[in-house]
């Protein structure tokens, strides 16, 4: 556990440019100016968001959240996620191999940094939504 | 009625012989026999029972005098049904032929269910596994003496309907880069085969295929994203080449206008921190043509022919691919009904694409505050910025889903489910993913919620399809996430999430009759014929990225429900 949560710090602090790489040849992100609601659109509500780079929430919205639901704060498709009692080891595994039926497999798509990356965004997600 | 020689045309191993060398004729007799349910009541033909996609069968054997005494008559266990059945069967002359996971296709016997043939693909196991929707097949299509059907791998294969054998198998989508491959039905329409290929979320331009039915050759390619320059000019800058907007689902073909009517997918990312500024600004500014729209194609081209956008730059997940296309003549017009996931119903004049009414099937939407039922613009947006949002309904899994509804030309109702639920979601920017392979672009966190004051459910209504005036409605616990299926006997069969199947009035909606098939529906359900006897037959088997969400949120027995398994199941009179 400890090489794991050594290595885990090292993949946040090293995450921007492992995401930079994620990113391959796509173009910047567009930067968005934050518009007022419309009248008839409710205003987002600032949420109590894990303390981790933003890029890797990032990350995880692009294809993780689809089943790992609340930012895997809660159970939906696929587990919840936060304060899970699994190894590090069993996360990476899981990522990496997947599990039928529903969790796919992402050891093509994403690289060791990645994953640690995702798995140390996991670690810091509070266990009550 | 069609003569037996027409039919065996048809149907033969020897018709593609036939076809070239009297091309219109066979070609005639191909969209005769797919398009009018008359000619032949026994049989399944299309994806959608015809090209007026009812769902109906005429035959009237089982009705609601004698549906108590139904029973089963035989089953099929196909194996490997990861995530169930989610395909609809097809019958022609006594032959049923369905697909389960994997692609995996049989032949058997309607009247006893014997295997006649299997047909088991090889397909790329580590893609597989590797993606997202997978590995179910939603259902195959029959023509030119053959069985056509799509692989997550992206191909389209055709296998002789008398042998099982291969005819052709043909790569169109370059799936171990863009990780996604075909899942729907095919439909033929005269000598071409047209698929679409999967999912709105994935970051590429939706393509749909016409592909010849004999030989197997890609014929045309229609990119639902950018494949014209009107449609190019709606995206912002380069946003249009990781669009989305895959038609995964068959439409349907109006062979009065000569068009293929074809719902596509929404766009990517599914969610845009863009807000109310979505014109100029955030990931795809603009109206994003042709995603989440009703396009019309000329089979013989794929050229575009004229469309209908449902949802103007969909912020929420609410494509046209879901939605069968039902042909309507009401007062002189050629209408056609088409439900889009948001939960309202569009109504369209066949001759243009042009709306005609805009009615809404569910309680719970405020993603608008309503669309103009004259022109179909949306009225009072909820275009969301990054951040958190409460209670957007419905929920990402829509006001309905993928499988379809049906009409009864007899009692003249459209049968429809509805669904019920809302979503929290906090709207985050994301880039979208295409190295080493292609990943799926969602720009959220979300969870499903009970509507505000009450709590997730479904129902199944029975309505007029061109004004929605509801005469019964029926509520399930749970939305039901399979096909109906409308009978001459005057019954409506629900095959329900908890494993229900139910018959029920299709006059007034009053159960009649229910059996317990032991697992969740999540497929197609079909009448036909075979030896001069009526039978239903219904896919079970649990697991879409729909019933996925059960779990967590309805609680009772979908957290045991097994997702790995699946039969078809056909019931008859004693």
């Amino acid at each position: 556990m400890i090489r794991f949560a050594y290595r885990s710090i090292c993949a946040l602090a090293a995450v921007a440019t492992l995401l930079a790489v994620a990113a391959g040849a796509q173009e910047a992100p567009r930067t968005v100016e934050e518009a007022p609601p419309a009248a008839q659109t409710p205003p987002a509500v600032q949420q109590a968001a894990p303390s981790v780079d933003p890029k890797v929430r990032s990350l995880f919205a692009t294809s993780c959240g689809w089943c790992h639901q609340g930012g895997g704060q809660v159970a939906g498709r696929g587990p919840k996620l936060a304060g899970s009692d699994k190894s590090d080891e069993f996360i990476i595994r899981q990522i990496k191999q997947g599990k039928p039926p529903g969790m796919p497999s992402f050891g093509r798509a994403f690289n060791d940094d990645q994953i640690l990356a995702i798995v140390a965004y996991i670690r810091a997600l509070p266990t009550t939504p | 009625m069609k003569t037996k020689h027409t039919r065996l045309m048809f149907l033969s191993a020897a018709a593609s012989l036939a076809a070239s060398l009297s091309a219109a004729p066979a070609l005639g007799v191909d969209v005769s026999r797919l398009d009018i349910t008359k000619d032949s009541p026994g049989d399944w033909l299309t994806y959608h029972g015809t090209y007026r996609s009812y769902h109906h069968s005429p035959l009237d054997q089982i009705n609601a005098g004698n549906v108590k005494q139904l029973q089963v008559a035989w089953t099929h266990v196909p194996g490997r049904s990861t995530r169930g059945l989610q395909s609809t069967p097809l019958v022609a002359d006594g032959t049923l032929y369905y697909s389960g996971s994997y692609s995996r296709v049989f032949a058997l016997d309607g009247a006893t269910g014997q295997v006649k043939w299997s047909f088991f693909p090889k397909l790329d196991d580590d893609l597989v596994k590797a993606q997202t929707h997978s590995p179910y097949n939603r259902g195959i299509a029959l023509g030119h003496g053959k069985v056509y059907v799509g692989t997550v791998d992206g191909r389209l294969i055709a296998i002789d309907m008398a042998t099982g054998k291969q005819a052709w198998d043909t790569k169109l989508v370059d799936s171990k880069k863009l990780t996604v491959g075909f899942t729907g039905a095919p439909l033929v329409v005269k000598d071409k085969v047209i698929i679409g290929s999967q999912g709105g979320e994935w970051p590429w331009r939706g393509p749909i295929f016409g592909v010849d039915a004999n030989s197997g050759e890609k014929k045309w390619e229609f990119f639902t994203v950018a494949g014209t320059e009107e449609s190019k000019a709606s995206w912002g800058g380069d946003s249009w080449r990781t669009g989305g907007g895959g038609g995964w689902m068959p439409g349907t073909y109006d062979a009065q206008t000569n068009s293929v009517w074809w719902g596509t997918g929404n766009p990517a990312p599914l969610y845009d921190w863009a807000g109310p500024e979505w014109k100029t600004k955030g990931p795809r500014p603009g109206d994003n043509l042709y995603t989440t729209s009703v396009i019309a194609l000329d089979p013989d081209t794929g050229k575009l022919k004229f469309y209908h956008q449902e949802l103007p730059h969909d912020a929420w997940d609410f494509d046209s691919s879901v939605g069968e296309f039902v042909m309507i003549e009401r007062d002189g017009r050629n209408l056609m009904v088409h439900p889009n996931k948001g939960g309202f119903v569009f109504v369209y004049d066949r001759a243009n694409g042009k709306v005609a009414n805009v009615w809404r099937l569910v309680q719970n939407i405020n993603f608008v505050k309503d669309i103009d039922p004259k022109t179909g613009e949306l009225i009072g947006r909820r275009d969301m910025v990054e951040g958190a949002h409460k209670n957007l309904c419905p929920a990402i899994a829509g006001g309905v889903s993928w499988n379809a509804g049906a009409y009864n030309p007899q009692t003249g109702l459209y049968y429809k489910v509805g669904q019920e639920w809302c979503m929290d979601l906090e709207v985050v920017k994301t880039q979208p993913i295409l190295e080493p392979m292609a990943q799926l672009n969602i720009g959220a966190n979300f969870k499903l919620t009970n509507p505000e004051g009450g709590k997730a459910h479904g129902h199944v209504s029975g309505r007029d399809p061109i004004t929605g005036q509801k005469k019964w409605e029926v509520k399930f616990d749970e939305p039901p996430l399979a096909s109906l299926l409308s009978t001459g006997g005057n019954l409506v069969f629900v095959p329900d999430s908890r494993g229900m199947l139910n018959a029920l009035n299709a006059t007034t909606g009053d159960k009649l009759w229910s059996h317990n098939n032991g697992n969740g529906h999540n497929g197609g359900i079909i009448s036909y014929r075979a030896g001069g006897k009526q039978y239903i037959a219904v896919m079970t088997g649990w697991g879409s990225l729909v019933g996925d969400e059960f779990a967590a949120l309805f609680g009772g027995p979908y957290p045991a429900m097994a997702n790995d398994s699946g039969a078809i199941v056909v019931f008859a009179l004693p």
